[in-house]
């Protein structure tokens, strides 16, 4: 209980934190909308920036945004609003990972990170798929199908991490992976349209902390997969596309 | 000559290196050619690849290719054929400021061997817009920089080219355009080999035509630089290095600054050049220029066949005390032949992107010159074959430097100013100004004013052994005009 009260304390501050902190729409860091600018650079850019500044929000508004991986830093959120779509390029060099897991969005022992609002983050998983299969075929791509895969979220030894609100779809990898990292909160996130049959929704491994509510995961491979390292862990009302409640397989 | 079989040895090593290379095309690596897609990963993803797989050429087809900060590799060729264009991105953030180098830069190499940028295609670095986008940046806070003469520092824009501590390179055929900073830049490298390229750049402050800075080896021929800044402008960044054993043959130069240029950073120094067939036109400050303002050493130079046209300044050498930090700085052992120039009346450079600024005045139309300092005399200086064509038309009602001892005199030393042939406004010569130099010979020397000009042709101030032999004034109304001034000067013959 008393363990408990210090987690909701800790929550408290986070979001306190995150109250003060200042906000910076993307289009100051030349961010652009269009769907057809890579904006890997500019949007890392602008992490870094934040991050050096104290911490705040990026946000993004009604557009679609182009990138291939960045790094999100500490006490740094990303706020897709409704109608702001984060495309991940189907260019598959432009992918970086964090111990062979690729993803969109990564992030590596940051403290007090996020990424919420009710935009969309859209994986073009057709298309990544088709170019890495492609340049295996032509011997250019040293790597694995699963390997090469980028998913859309994976963090690594974070702590304080809140995941909120918007919809994830279209991924070639795993949609969510998070390992080594304290303090996780997933609230209110769809998970749609995987691109292959082995697409798992959620995945974690050594996780201590870790809040699940209102998701709803339809993919074809595990919704949610734990490697039974982790503890401390709360599942209120997450569905899969046929209603059923999810639990946590192994 | 040494550095001739050097070179021959290092043509040897190349046409080896050229026949054993494969061909990859890079589009089969998902690199676009729409002109819309940022391609760097890609395209490093591919260089990386070859590089890992014995070398080759990387071969860019026909197509536009844009692409932020890459890095090439030992043994990789960027092969651009006729009709692919390297675009520069116009985002300033996806350009890398190598933290070694210290610069900005799209294609950078370091500590590589055996790299080339070879074909007919071209690389448009898009510079005016980038620049622009980072002054933006600037401007709202998020990029860091001075802003100083409201432009970002030129470190923080993006060069098309910077290779530093490479060994043998190629660059042949292609066209390097519009820069945000410096164009194309090889520091400390051995072995650099340039042939036909072409060169345009202006389109932003300081794009140069080519930098060396502290090569050994170097041969840069057939090629044609059009630059806001200086065009063939060789470098000493390093006190501990020197920038020596170059030829430079066959090439044409046009600049809102300097034709040839040594400096004006010229720590270490330059030593073992030959110079043939150059011309210069359309170009705003000297034709020749040397600095030796930082210390550096300048020795053992040919210049052999100038046509220099419309130029405001045809030779400028100079020894100066900016940044020398107590190194002392010496100029000796030139010869320069066979120059036909031409001086006008008005700015060279009227009309061409990025004009030079109008500055120094008053002042009538500048002469050639060789100014050392009093304690460190410039030597051993040969014009052989010389004909300079001037405007004339000094007129002492607008700016005047008599020749009384106290004007002469009067002539600022300038030592530790950033050197410039107009940088002493009015001088007391309308052809050549001699200061603080030791055995200077003028043969078969014409200086002609087109019009009557109220200075002498020649002044030679603090000449130790000035020896003329077949000068030729030509000046209207002048008959009984002397037009040879000496001052402070020994030892002086005119035969």
């Amino acid at each position: 209980m008393q363990k408990l009260f210090l987690k909701i304390c800790l929550i408290m501050l986070i979001s306190q934190g995150a109250l003060c902190a200042k906000d910076y729409n993307a289009s100051l860091f030349g961010i652009k909308s269009d769907g057809i600018t890579l904006n890997t650079q500019s949007i890392q850019r602008a992490i870094d920036f934040i991050s050096e500044k104290g911490g705040g929000k990026l946000k993004f508004y009604v557009g679609r945004y182009l990138t291939g991986s960045v790094q999100l830093k500490s006490n740094v959120s990303i706020e897709l609003n409704e109608g702001a779509v984060l495309v991940g390029t189907t260019s598959i060099y432009d992918y970086m990972g964090i111990n062979g897991t690729k993803a969109l969005i990564m992030a590596d022992g940051q403290q007090n990170i996020g990424v919420m609002g009710k935009g969309v983050i859209e994986g073009q998983g057709a298309g990544v798929i088709e170019q890495i299969n492609k340049q295996i075929k032509k011997g250019y791509l040293e790597e694995s199908m699963a390997q090469a895969s980028p998913g859309l979220i994976a963090m690594k030894n974070c702590i304080g991490v809140n995941i909120e609100g918007f919809n994830l779809q279209n991924a070639s990898g795993n949609f969510v992976t998070f390992s080594g990292c304290k303090q996780i909160s997933i609230k209110g996130i769809s998970i749609k349209n995987p691109a292959t049959k082995e697409g798992k929704g959620l995945v974690f491994a050594q996780i201590d902390g870790l809040k699940l509510e209102n998701l709803f995961i339809e993919t074809a491979g595990a919704e949610i997969h734990s490697d039974g390292q982790s503890k401390n862990i709360t599942i209120v009302n997450c569905k899969n596309a046929s209603g059923k409640s999810l639990l946590m397989k192994n | 000559m040494i550095y001739k079989n050097k070179i021959t040895l290092f043509f040897f090593l190349l046409l080896g290196f050229q026949l054993s290379a494969k061909d990859y095309v890079a589009t089969e690596f998902g690199v676009k050619n729409d002109g819309l897609t940022l391609n760097t990963c890609s395209i490093q993803k591919a260089i990386d690849f070859i590089h890992e797989h014995g070398g080759g050429r990387l071969v860019f087809e026909s197509g536009n290719y844009v692409t932020g900060s890459i890095y090439l590799k030992s043994n990789v060729t960027l092969q651009l054929d006729y009709g692919a264009t390297i675009l520069g991105s116009t985002n300033p953030f996806d350009y890398v400021k190598d933290k070694k180098i210290g610069w900005m830069s799209m294609i950078f190499a370091v500590n590589q061997e055996n790299i080339g940028i070879t074909g007919k295609g071209i690389i448009n670095g898009r510079g005016f817009t980038t620049a622009n986008n980072m002054v933006n940046y600037i401007h709202r806070g998020v990029f860091i920089d001075p802003l100083k003469y409201d432009r970002p520092n030129e470190t923080n824009r993006p060069q098309n080219i910077y290779f530093r501590e490479c060994t043998n390179i190629i660059i042949t055929d292609i066209t390097l355009k519009d820069p945000a900073s410096w164009n194309q830049t090889y520091d400390q490298c051995k072995n650099l080999y340039v042939d036909h390229i072409t060169v345009d750049s202006k389109s932003y402050w300081n794009n140069d035509g080519i930098d060396v800075v502290d090569c050994d080896g170097v041969v840069i021929k057939n090629s044609y630089f059009d630059a806001a800044d200086d065009v063939l402008c060789f470098k000493s960044h390093s006190a501990q290095h020197i920038c020596q054993n170059v030829v430079v043959d066959n090439c044409v130069g046009r600049s809102s600054a300097n034709g040839l240029k040594f400096g004006t950073v010229s720590r270490g120094g330059f030593k073992n050049f030959k110079v043939t067939n150059l011309t210069i036109f359309d170009t705003f400050r000297s034709a020749i220029t040397f600095a030796a303002v930082d210390g550096g050493e300048i020795e053992n130079i040919v210049i052999d066949g100038v046509r220099s046209i419309n130029t405001g300044n045809v030779i400028y050498l100079r020894i100066g005390d900016r940044w020398s930090s107590g190194k002392k700085p010496y100029m000796k052992n030139i010869t320069i032949s066979n120059v036909y120039a031409e001086v006008p009346l008005g700015k060279p450079d009227a009309g061409y992107n990025f004009e030079g600024p109008i500055e120094d005045l008053p002042r009538n139309i500048s002469p050639a010159s060789i100014v050392g300092l009093v304690e460190n005399k410039i030597q051993n200086v040969t014009l052989k074959n010389i004909q300079i064509v001037y405007p004339g038309s000094g007129n002492p009602m607008y700016a005047k430097r008599g020749l009384t001892p106290a004007e002469l005199d009067g002539v600022p030393e300038m030592r530790e100013a950033y050197p410039e042939f107009s940088q002493f406004k009015e001088l007391p010569a309308w052809g050549f100004y001699v200061r603080h130099a030791e055995g200077i010979t003028f043969e078969n020397v014409t200086f002609t004013a087109l019009k009557k000009d109220y200075r002498p042709s020649v002044v030679l101030d603090d000449v130790k052994n000035a020896t003329f032999s077949g000068l030729v004034v030509n000046e209207p109304e002048s008959i009984g005009k002397q037009q040879v001034f000496p001052y402070k000067t020994s030892n002086l013959i005119i035969k």
